[in-house]
């Protein structure tokens, strides 16, 4: 007797939360960084486009600063394709992770979503296959946040634990999405403030953080210098941060600024 | 050029401060700390390159990136062609004059 053959798993179902709220200080005229252009986008939208290339990514938060709304819808109307939730953020990370969260909550609760990926929108490098790792690692141990190795750091103050490696903690941070609400809901209670994702879930829940390999090239945009690297390591992989997939439903890549594809001479 | 003010951290002002950024189409052509005066820039040499190695791609997409404005919101695209197409001389004319410039 021929063995039954096994449905095929559901594909999980993920949110994506991009922080872009910046923090704190505003001179009144300047412009948020992650809106400013990058390679012939915002900054913002770059990573928007490749988490949203993994059919897992059914909802898309933006955290905005107030008064950056009509700007960031304008922009996302022109450069990402589908909807876009505008979430206006808080003073801090935490806030802001907990503004996006009550939004996402009734889909949460509803069962609608199992992860939910927080991203920092100064982080315009972050590849398809960074989200998608931390999304499988996150629906598999509960949570994961990309790492990359620091070996030319040192502690500043003489310290009795020697950490064999010295890492820095990128994002996307992914975990699950039931145990992430409830994580926040508790801290909101408590009044706790996280430095990140991560610590918030480390303090309320058992679950483990799985760190993932990051990718050096995952860079945050702080300094005047990191925009200039930003653009030319964009230039160096052809605009392409995909890992080869095509978007879901046979949709086109809008806006792909590649002069090798303009010229018909396909990619490296 | 196209110009914008953007709050990044200055390491000459250990702070954050606001910075004067200068495009020459869509490359970051410098980047200027208003407060200290701090300012990294592509050379002239490594600019022009790069900037009509742009421009050709820039020219090669404008009809694809037209047709999907133009199916995003017709009336809207409509309405706004001819203010951009008379823009579009004198806004060349600026980076062209820029570059060569430098």
């Amino acid at each position: 007797m021929p063995a039954a053959s096994t449905p095929a798993a559901p594909t999980p179902r993920a949110a994506l939360v991009l922080l872009a709220a910046g923090e704190g200080r505003r001179s009144g005229h300047a412009t948020n960084k992650v809106l400013l252009p990058l390679a012939g986008r915002r900054v913002f939208t770059w990573s928007i486009r490749w988490a949203r290339l993994l059919p897992m990514f059914v909802e898309t938060v933006v955290v905005v600063r107030e008064g950056d709304q009509e700007q960031v819808e304008a922009i996302c109307r022109r450069e990402v394709e589908g909807p876009v939730r505008l979430v206006v953020g808080g003073a801090s990370r935490h806030e802001s992770e907990w503004a996006a969260l009550q939004a996402l909550a009734p889909a949460i609760a509803a069962g609608d979503l199992d992860v939910v990926a927080i991203h920092d929108a100064a982080r315009p490098l972050a590849s398809s296959d960074v989200f998608a790792t931390v999304t499988e690692q996150a629906l598999t141990h509960g949570g994961a946040i990309p790492v990359a190795d620091q070996r030319s750091l040192a502690p500043r103050e003489p310290t009795e634990v020697l950490a064999d490696r010295l890492v820095a903690v990128q994002t996307p941070q992914a975990f699950r999405a039931g145990p992430l609400l409830g994580a926040y809901a508790a801290a909101h209670a408590d009044g706790f403030v996280g430095t990140d994702t991560a610590s918030c879930m480390e303090r309320y829940t058992d679950l483990p953080v799985r760190c993932v390999p990051g990718d050096a090239t995952n860079v945050k945009i702080t300094f005047p210098e990191d925009l200039f690297l930003a653009e030319r390591l964009l230039e160096k992989v052809d605009y392409d941060l995909s890992g080869g997939r095509t978007p879901p439903h046979g949709r086109r890549l809008p806006h792909l600024p590649t002069l090798r594809r303009a010229r018909g001479e396909g990619t490296r | 050029m196209s110009d914008a003010i953007a709050e990044l951290l200055c390491e000459h002002c250990d702070d954050v401060t606001d910075h004067e950024l200068r495009y020459a189409g869509r490359l970051l052509e410098h980047v200027e700390c208003t407060r200290c005066g701090r300012r990294t820039e592509v050379s002239g040499r490594a600019l022009l390159p790069a900037y009509v190695a742009d421009l050709e791609q820039r020219v090669a997409s404008k009809p694809r990136r037209m047709l999907r404005r133009a199916a995003d919101d017709p009336v809207g695209y409509a309405m706004s062609l001819p203010a951009a197409l008379a823009r579009q001389p004198v806004k060349f004319a600026r980076e062209f004059w820029a570059v060569l410039k430098r």
